[in-house]
């Protein structure tokens, strides 16, 4: 049941929704229990992939190099045109519920159920030595309970992001120096949130089904506002009859597509905020959203014209890769030279090298480590002599005492 | 003759005989009046003329006597001025500039008595004086400041840091603002330089400490209090450039992370129209950065800050450079070591501890001081080259100076002076410690190997004060954990920080703590417990005691109740963060101890205020598990109004979300929180009482309390208008809740057969609960519910009961007045929603004679609901039963007079009923 929910499409602008999409080639993906999945447009699946858990979050860069995935606690890296597994995050300590790139593609920011909302920068992930845990850029702390949706204005790294959290809040932040901007209060925990493409709007969508409309240029400014629905009254899109799940602003800024649990898909005018057009599903709708109409979307019979390569399982660099050098790109000068590929005798010398290598890391490896462990086990030795003497001392006074 | 005659008479004389008395002349004077003094304290105040003081000398002829030679007029003159300008203070405004400059000139007069009066009347002055106000002259000051301080004679020397003790109370900003120039000064009045041939090979000036026979004081106590003007003085230079707060130890390192930084806000408006200017700053930051080599010209203050000051690391090191070998030379004097040389024999001992103690706290700030400034491994660096040997040498050469050390050396001495010492017992300590942050501050992680010797005794000394260490204070202490935190951090070895966190934590056991010292421990392990959080090393290599620290957590809070709420958010911090952040070992605490957290009598979440409440309430989502028995006290407390109805809003959305029903994004663990006890939750806090108080409910009689009608067997309780909207308010958000589960006919089926359950049969019901009830079933119900035959009856007489209570309602009862709109609301919904309620509850109505005095208020009700709108086609469909009740009700009444509720009725009833017999007719003749 739940691969079903995790993509619905909306249909209000025709057109796509799902997980996520991949820019240029229009193949969207979809992702079930434990699977990822790019499917082409008419439904046919191009690749299915068995991930090692529950997928609850996937988007891709906007141009189109790179996917991540948020499975349990992790999130999982891939390239899209190698199919490699880049790298494995582990740094929140609950399961991902929210993943989100900037539009340059040059970070991407984390929410997940332990209440952390983390901005990472992609390339010192990537260039990270694979022994090293990679560091996030910033870690927002603030929200006190689970975050639900991130959301990421226009900018690139000088953008500003909005995190809506359970914990009734929508809080703005600024990518670049990862201060707190803003913080709305509502009456209601906050499920979706997104910005209009001017940012002079933040939606948020509550848990009881209505969305909010948040002036950011009010006045006078506040760092710490109030939403109170009954003195707002003019800012609510009333008519889901439970949680939002979704929000998107159409690129003109006039239109809100808004998806809900009560199973209908929303389509709202801003301005006068009334309900254009419902669409209904048979399920909870998770996922909705607006995008322009790729090129070849309404060409049923068109192939895309890279196909997708199969995406790994492992992490990039720690199964067969050292022989390749693991960093680098690997660039193939036409179709001719592949043809030539090494003799028996480089790949034999070359196991052998990939054999020594790890036998020699495994000897002296990392010198600091050994090192540390050394003094690491002297220093038990002298406390568990410590402790033999003085057990010694003890047990010799009890003795010679009960002597007497 | 004639002649002579003539002159006879005009001078008679006149002959005075003895016994009689004289006569009156004719001139005499009378003075026999009395006289009396007249006082006149004050001159009545003439304009033109300045104010005088009690010697009737105004502020001119008390500035030009300054000038005087002689002393005493001098003096004089500066306690009059004191006079003056204690009466007057305006004068001190229009005058100041003059009043300063005279002032400050006799800083370095040759007569004590001057100086003395010139300090009194300086610190007089600052008291009145802001800030900004002296700003202007202050460069006069400072420079009759150290003119006096340079000054060559030692009795002006000794008064020049008594100004400088004014000076530095007051003023700090602006004295740190010429720091250069003083700390020159300083190293100048304790040493001289040597001059030597090799200065002109532009060698380092070389200083050494001077010993000057002449003075009042010896030199050491000169050295004392030269060195403890120069701490306070570095003590507000360290607070001026980063207005840390006193003595921090452990929080400053915090303070640089967890601070939130007020973005700039820009209003654009303002800017437009020229306004406000612009303040650009680097890297978007709030506020200028400080040691950015670009500076733009600060607007504060109004001296230029050209001059080197301690503004720079390099002059930091320069400084470094002078003044350490001078203190280590102070300290070699004042060491106990020493004690057995004959010239120093007769210090007293009190004095040169205290000699020790400046030392390492000059020492200790300029560490501060370095650490400010950028490049910081650099200069940690550079102090552990130059200095590390040094220090080693002389500071750790007897290291832990304790009492009983002290004692040995000083043994001859009287019982009172023994005395003495056990009072300066506990400065001892803080020396230690003070030193210890010193000599710790210069190691690191890559040098640990070469300091392990002497990094292991401070370390023992460490972990044996702490493991003693009841009767610390809170700045010992602070300093103590400072030290703790950085022996840490310079050992990454698992063992070493292990037995640093169990003293720690034996200290942290001790039962009788006093709270600040609580909070302090309590911030170093969730300092520790972040760290260990952010390193990377994963799992193995966690420490057994921090596990333990965090699962004792929970119980402390409610040990804690509501005895210190600062302490017990501090605790929920930590536990909310390590909630989220899932750790094993504290969530089976925190679910272990949960029943007693969430109590509704006398729990942790009704106990403490209202953010603390929220930040629990929070920590319902992250309990791994949530037994029944933890779901009724919830309820309980949501429907005591011991907590505000928003926050059960939140706590009710909470569990929303951990039920199986939210659906939000992957599942939370699957039968944390059974279906069954999430519905009863649900209908426990919609009935709002619990069943005992529902049962003592059913005994209560009497008017003011119930109201009763004969027509229905359900009597209502009225409940107090604070607890009548709180419940409304939770009712709302239950309502809301429940109509969101998928399945809506299971879920009112549920619903009715609680309500069959438990209420239908009662005799007594409160009206709040009524309503709720109603209210839920109006939401909830949709085409496929089946009502039972009980639940119909049931909810009729609920309705007429209800509907009875309002019509009977005072209109000056304003606690109850405010009750009408919703539960009127309900009750038409309700009857609109389900015919088969509006007839029975007709049918209910069966007046007899027993109700005569109910038949207005039946009338008058009868009367709206024909008249309502949405009611209307019902009642067409019933028309039969009312024209029934109207000719009973007709019986009744005959023989009285027509009254004017049943003419109104009669009236609506023809026009709205009786003018479409049978059926239901169309709308279209409603007015």
């Amino acid at each position: 049941k739940r691969g079903v929910v995790v993509s619905r499409s909306n249909g209000a602008r025709g057109e796509n929704g799902g997980a996520a999409l991949r820019s240029g080639a229009g193949e969207l993906e979809q992702c079930g229990v434990g699977t990822l999945s790019p499917p082409t447009m008419c439904d046919q699946l191009q690749q299915k992939i068995i991930c090692p858990g529950l997928v609850s979050c996937l988007t891709a860069s906007p141009n189109g190099l790179y996917i991540l995935a948020g499975i349990a606690e992790s999130i999982y890296l891939w390239e899209v045109s190698s199919g490699n597994l880049l790298a494995i995050l582990n740094r929140h300590y609950q399961d991902l519920t929210c993943l989100c790139f900037t539009d340059d593609s040059s970070h991407f920011l984390s929410g997940a159920k332990d209440c952390l909302a983390l901005v990472w920068n992609l390339y010192s992930v990537l260039q990270v030595e694979s022994t090293q845990i990679p560091d996030p850029r910033h870690v927002w702390s603030r929200h006190t309970l689970p975050i639900t949706d991130l959301c990421c204005g226009f900018g690139g790294p000088l953008a500003r992001a909005a995190t809506a959290s359970l914990d009734q809040t929508v809080k703005l932040w600024e990518i670049s120096s990862g201060e707190l901007l803003l913080s709305v209060l509502f009456d209601v925990g906050i499920t979706a949130v997104t910005l209009d493409p001017a940012e002079y709007h933040l939606f948020c969508g509550g848990m009881d089904g209505s969305v909010f409309q948040v002036e950011l240029c009010a006045w006078p400014v506040q760092r710490d506002r109030n939403f109170q629905t009954e003195r707002e009254n003019g800012k609510t899109f009333k008519g889901h009859r439970n949680q939002v799940t979704c929000l998107s602003v159409s690129t003109d800024g006039s239109l809100l597509l808004s998806g809900s649990h009560d199973e209908t898909v929303r389509l709202w005018e801003i301005q006068s905020k009334q309900c254009l057009r419902t669409v209904t599903h048979k399920g909870p709708v998770t996922n909705a959203f607006i995008v322009l109409a790729p090129a070849n979307m309404l060409h049923p019979d068109s192939k895309p014209n890279v196909p997708l390569p199969k995406f790994s399982k492992h992490l990039h660099g720690t199964e067969s890769s050292d022989a390749q050098g693991g960093e680098g790109v690997t660039l193939r000068l036409g179709l001719h030279q592949q043809g030539s590929g090494e003799s028996y005798l480089e790949r034999a010398e070359r196991l052998y090298s990939q054999m020594c290598s790890t036998r020699e890391k495994n000897l002296m490896g990392d010198q600091e480590q050994l090192k540390i462990q050394v003094t690491d086990l002297e220093e038990e030795v002298r406390t568990l002599r410590k402790i033999n003497k003085n057990l010694f001392e003890f047990s010799a006074r009890f003795l010679t005492k009960s002597a007497k | 003759m004639t002649k002579k005659r003539k002159r006879q008479e005009d001078f008679q004389k006149v002959k005075l005989k003895v016994g009689k008395k004289k006569p009156k002349l004719e001139n005499v004077t009378d003075t026999n009046f009395k006289t009396k003094a007249i006082q006149i304290p004050e001159q009545l105040k003439e304009d033109g003329m300045l104010p005088v003081q009690n010697r009737k000398l105004n502020i001119k002829d008390l500035l030009s006597q300054m000038h005087h030679y002689s002393a005493g007029v001098k003096q004089s003159a500066l306690v009059g001025l004191k006079d003056l300008l204690s009466q007057y203070p305006f004068i001190i405004d229009a005058h100041l500039s003059n009043i300063i400059s005279e002032v400050a000139a006799v800083f370095t007069d040759k007569d004590s008595g001057v100086r003395g009066a010139a300090v009194c009347l300086l610190q007089f002055l600052a008291s009145k004086l802001r800030a900004e106000q002296i700003a202007p002259y202050f460069p006069l000051v400072s420079a009759h400041l150290s003119s006096a301080m340079t000054h060559i004679s030692e009795g002006i020397q000794e008064d020049s840091l008594k100004v400088l003790d004014i000076l530095l109370e007051e003023y700090p900003v602006l004295l740190t603002d010429r720091s250069s120039i003083l700390l020159k000064n300083f190293v100048e009045l304790i040493s001289h330089q040597q001059l030597s041939k090799r200065l002109k090979n532009r060698q380092k000036i070389s200083w050494m400490l001077s010993v000057n026979p002449n003075r009042r004081v010896t030199s050491q106590q000169w050295r004392l209090n030269v060195l403890v003007r120069l701490r306070k003085f570095l003590r507000a230079l360290v607070d001026g450039v980063s207005e840390l707060e006193d003595e921090e130890g452990l929080q400053e390192q915090k303070e640089g992370s967890l601070s939130l930084k007020n973005p700039v806000c820009t209003n654009w408006k303002e800017h437009a129209s020229n306004q406000q200017p612009i303040q650009l700053y680097e890297n978007g930051g709030s506020q200028p950065k400080i040691n950015s080599s670009f500076r733009l010209r600060s607007l504060v203050s109004m001296t230029d800050r050209m001059e080197k000051g301690l503004s720079s690391a390099e002059n930091v090191k320069g400084f470094i450079e002078i003044i350490i070998p001078l203190l280590i030379e102070c300290w070699i004097e004042a060491s106990p070591a020493q004690l057995g040389a004959p010239v120093l024999g007769n210090l007293l001992e009190p004095e040169s501890q205290q000699l020790m103690q400046q030392v390492l706290n000059i020492i200790h700030l300029l560490w501060k001081l370095t650490k400010q400034h950028d490049e910081m491994h650099k200069m940690e660096v550079w102090l552990r080259v130059n200095y590390l040997v040094d220090f080693k040498q002389h500071f750790m050469r007897h290291f832990p100076y304790s009492f009983q050390e002290t004692v040995k050396h000083k043994k001859k001495d009287s019982y009172k002076r023994y005395e003495q010492n056990v009072s300066n017992n506990i400065d001892h300590l803080l020396l230690n410690l003070i030193l210890c942050d010193i000599m710790v501050s210069l190691s690191s992680a890559s040098t640990l190997h070469m300091d392990s010797d002497w990094l292991d005794r401070i370390r023992n000394f460490v972990t044996d004060t702490l493991q003693d260490g009841s009767k610390l204070n809170s700045k010992q202490l602070n300093r103590l954990l400072g030290v703790t935190w950085r022996l840490m951090q310079i050992q990454r070895n698992k063992v070493a920080a292990e037995t640093l966190i169990k003293a720690v934590f034996t200290l942290y056991q001790q039962k009788n703590l006093l709270f600040p010292v609580r909070t302090l421990l309590l911030k170093f392990f969730s300092r520790v417990y972040q760290k260990e959080e952010l390193s990377p090393q994963g799992v193995r290599n966690r420490s057994k005691i921090l596990s333990r620290w965090l699962a004792g957590l929970p119980l402390q809070l409610v040990l804690l109740g509501s005895k210190n709420p600062e302490l017990s958010n501090q605790l929920i911090d930590t536990i909310h963060s390590a909630a989220s952040h899932s750790k094993k070992e504290l969530l089976q605490s925190l679910q272990a101890i949960v029943s007693r957290i969430y109590d509704p009598l006398d729990g942790t979440l009704v106990l403490l205020p209202a953010e603390s409440q929220q930040r629990l309430v929070q920590l319902v989502y992250f309990l791994p598990c949530l037994p029944t028995s933890l779901l009724s006290s919830l309820s309980r407390c949501c429907i005591m109004g011991r907590m505000s109805s928003e926050l059960a809003a939140t706590l009710i959305g909470i569990l929303h979300m951990r039920s199986s029903f939210a659906g939000w994004k992957c599942q939370v663990q699957e039968g944390s929180l059974n279906d069954i006890d999430y519905f009863s939750f649900f209908f426990s806090t919609l009935t709002g009482f619990s069943r005992e108080e529902l049962m003592s409910l059913q005994s209560i009689r009497g008017k003011p309390h119930i109201s009763q009608t004969q027509l229905s067997p359900v009597r209502l309780y009225l409940t107090d208008l604070d607890q009548f909207l709180h419940h409304w308010s939770v009712t709302e958000v239950v309502c809301h809740s429940l109509s969101t589960i998928p399945s809506r006919s299971q879920c009112f089926d549920i619903l009715q057969s609680g309500i069959c359950k438990y209420l239908v049969g009662m005799a007594v019901i409160p009206d709040s609960t009524a309503g709720s009830i109603l209210c839920a079933i109006n939401k909830l119900l949709d085409q496929a519910c089946i009502l039972s035959e009980n639940l119909h009856k049931f909810l009729a007489s609920c309705c007429y009961s209800l509907l009875y209570f309002l019509l009977t309602l005072d209109k000056e009862d304003a606690e109850h007045i405010q009750k009408r709109d919703v539960l009127w609301g309900s009750c038409i919904s309700m009857l609109a929603l389900l015919p088969r309620v509006l007839r029975l509850m007709l049918q209910s109505l069966q007046v007899s004679r027993v109700c005569r005095e109910e038949l207005p208020v039946i009338a008058q009700l009868l009367r709206l609901l024909i008249q309502h709108g949405q009611l209307r086609s019902h009642m067409v469909t019933n028309e039969l039963l009312v024209q029934q009740i109207i000719k009973d009700m007709m019986t009744l009444k005959t023989g009285e007079v027509q009254e004017q509720w049943l003419t109104d009725l009669h009236y609506c009833f023809n026009i709205y009923l009786a003018s479409h017999p049978q059926g239901p007719g169309p709308m279209n003749t409603v007015y």
